[in-house]
């Protein structure tokens, strides 16, 4: 367990460059997820950390002590990667002792951790098999205890769910979760999933381009996202023309509401509403009209559409949406609980001053 | 193997019933087309092979051969004097050395850089690929000439014994061995592999000898069985440095005897190929994916 820094890491690969400037500390016990789309720069940012890679500029601190120059076997980190990465030629317990072997634990020791390693993991029927006997899950199940075997200062894990089927993603994160919180490990966790991400983060950082766009809580990152990349990147959103009125306020969809920067009065800007944010009244003279509906289990997703303007979505509670139907007209509007909306972009041209 | 499976195989996701039914067609004829071609190869092996074969051990000459006689004469005498002869014993004795030699440099050089290549450096990988391929853009004449010009003003000792052979044969094996290690270590994503070793702790010997090695046997099994059959069949080399290995034995045994060198030529093809299929047999049965080329 090990607070982690990262400050001003740069890293660029021919002409390419995958960090610009990336700064990160992670708290100890902490278990941070690293998200964005493929080529931002987050699985960089780990093996950096992880010592394959060497930093063009910055520093990597582990409580507090400049790790530059230690090479990977000494950082003492965990790592588990996309592909399992298991020894073909050992059993799933042998592979989980390897690390053990390797750091010179005794016999009875060894035999302790493994043990207690394969309980955690429910591994027990399947400890005496070799990888390709074993299902994907199984098989990183195993890369996991193996990680986990070693104690490590801070556990690296390198898209751990991508090869998995949904099914079992779902159950081996929060495995992750539940084993990282038992062992109070520092971790690290890269994806480009935001549904992992938010689901077993304690902080999320939002990557693009080699840039960290945004480290907050998942709460925070999906009510206020700090910019329009992030808005798009995490869940659905709206793109909604608000206009500024005279306390600085945005009035969108017929609410006025405190935007994530005030308005000048008049002013024309785009702001971004969550789909479950909007709500919908029934109504003949609606102005807008509902073009689909799509039942999803708790929410029912609609794609209501009106003359001049993008068509919006909008995620109902199920048991309220019975009563629209494709062609019904509604009136869409801001729901009363949301207090804050984030303004991507303030049209250049409108001032407002004028009116 | 029906028309039709030689068309799933080669064709890979287009199944018949999803195409068109002239398309169909056209791929059934396409092969037909490849059984022919395929069957017309085996023959363009197998019929010198037969012929080889009748002429080593049936002692009568083509122009009196006819049907009542073609069960006459078979004999494995010329087999027998070629294999106890004492020049081939111990020409024999030599190439098996040097097949062992020539393993054991081949290896040492190659095992080692190809792993350090593909786990530190994988961009690399194409320009060693390149460099493992000179031993057959240089003629082997060039070679010796320009070695022997070298050794003969330094150590003229060197070329004097026999296993002066050993570099060359190393060297001549760089193209098959390299391509076998390479297509075992990314056959076993080795990078990650040593990647995941380093990261709990082990050092390079460790990983190596622990984590890589084990994993890829199937690969240096697979080199090693290629220099081999190299090894026994290399003749340029030997005979210009005027070695006495079975190649060039055999050819000199020829001379003197034609039918039991052709059957000796015989023997030793055969248990090269069976040695070869053992090993890959063997492998197959622990599980281990052989490939040898790689290309």
């Amino acid at each position: 367990m090990a607070s982690v820094e990262m400050v001003g890491i740069s890293k660029a690969f021919g002409s390419s460059v995958a960090l610009d400037a990336f700064s990160l500390s992670i708290n100890s016990g902490e278990l941070i997820c690293l998200l964005g789309p493929s080529g931002c720069g987050k699985t960089t940012a780990l093996r950096i950390l992880a010592g394959f890679e060497k930093p063009d500029a910055g520093r990597v601190l582990i409580e507090g002590r400049d790790i530059a120059d230690d090479p990977p076997e000494r950082r003492r980190f965990g790592m588990v990667f996309q592909d399992y990465s298991l020894f073909p030629n050992m059993t799933a317990r042998q592979n989980i002792e390897f690390g053990l072997k390797v750091q010179k634990k005794g016999p009875v020791e060894r035999r302790e951790v493994i043990d207690r390693m394969i309980e955690v993991t429910h591994l027990a029927d399947h400890a005496d098999k070799f990888p390709h006997q074993m299902s994907g899950g199984q098989r990183q199940r195993v890369a996991l205890a193996r990680a986990i075997a070693t104690a490590p200062r801070v556990l690296l894990l390198d898209e751990p769910l991508s090869a998995l089927d949904a099914q079992v993603r779902e159950v081996l994160r929060d495995e992750i979760r539940r084993l990282q919180l038992e062992f109070g490990v520092t971790t690290l966790f890269v994806t480009h999933d935001q549904h992992e991400s938010l689901a077993i983060a304690d902080r999320v950082g939002v990557m693009s381009d080699g840039r960290l766009e945004q480290v907050a809580t998942p709460r925070e990152l999906y009510e206020q996202p700090a910019n329009a990349f992030v808005a798009g990147f995490i869940g659905t959103v709206n793109r909604v023309t608000a206009r500024a009125g005279h306390d600085g306020r945005w009035e969108v969809l017929n609410r006025f509401v405190v935007g994530s920067e005030p308005g000048t009065p008049g002013s024309v800007a785009t702001v971004a509403v969550r789909p479950e944010h909007i709500a919908l009244d029934r109504g003949d003279e609606g102005f807008h009209l509902v073009e689909s509906t799509s039942f999803l289990g708790p929410m029912t997703r609609l794609i209501v559409s009106a003359e001049g303007s993008p068509p919006l979505i909008v995620d109902l509670p199920s048991v309220d949406a019975g009563d629209f139907h494709v062609g019904s007209p509604v009136q869409a509007r801001l729901r009363d609980d949301v207090r804050q909306v984030t303004v991507i972009a303030v049209d250049a041209g409108s001032s407002g001053l004028e009116r | 193997m029906s028309t039709e499976s030689i068309v799933d195989l080669t064709l890979g996701p287009l199944k018949p019933a999803e195409m068109a039914p002239a398309r169909a067609r056209r791929w059934r004829t396409s092969g037909v087309v490849k059984a022919a071609f395929l069957i017309a190869m085996a023959l363009y092996f197998a019929v010198p092979m037969l012929a080889m074969a009748r002429f080593a051990f049936q002692n009568v000459p083509m122009a009196l051969l006819s049907p009542e006689k073609f069960l006459t004469g078979w004999s494995l005498s010329g087999l027998w004097t070629a294999v106890t002869d004492p020049e081939i014993l111990a020409a024999t004795k030599t190439s098996a050395l040097l097949v062992m030699f020539a393993i054991a440099l081949n290896l040492a050089l190659l095992l080692p850089l190809a792993i350090v290549t593909e786990v530190r450096s994988p961009s690399l990988r194409p320009i060693l690929g390149a460099i493992t391929l000179l031993p057959w853009v240089i003629p082997p004449i060039a070679l010796v000439v320009g070695v022997a010009a070298t050794f003969r003003a330094t150590v003229p000792w060197f070329l004097a014994s026999d296993f002066s052979l050993v570099p060359f044969y190393a060297l001549w094996a760089m193209p098959f061995t390299y391509r076998a290690l390479d297509a075992g270590l990314r056959a076993i994503s080795a990078r990650t592999l040593y990647e995941a070793a380093r990261s709990m702790g082990a050092s390079l010997a460790t990983t190596i000898f622990r984590v890589i090695v084990p994993n890829i046997t199937a690969a240096i099994v697979a080199a090693a069985a290629l220099t081999a059959a190299m090894v026994l069949g290399e003749f340029a080399f030997a005979s210009l440095l005027l070695k006495r290995t079975l190649p060039t034995e055999m050819v000199n045994y020829q001379r003197s005897d034609p039918r039991g060198g052709l059957a000796l030529a015989l023997l030793v093809m055969l248990l090269t190929a069976l040695a070869l299929g053992l090993v890959v047999r063997s492998l197959r049965r622990r599980g281990l994916d052989v490939q040898t080329t790689g290309l």
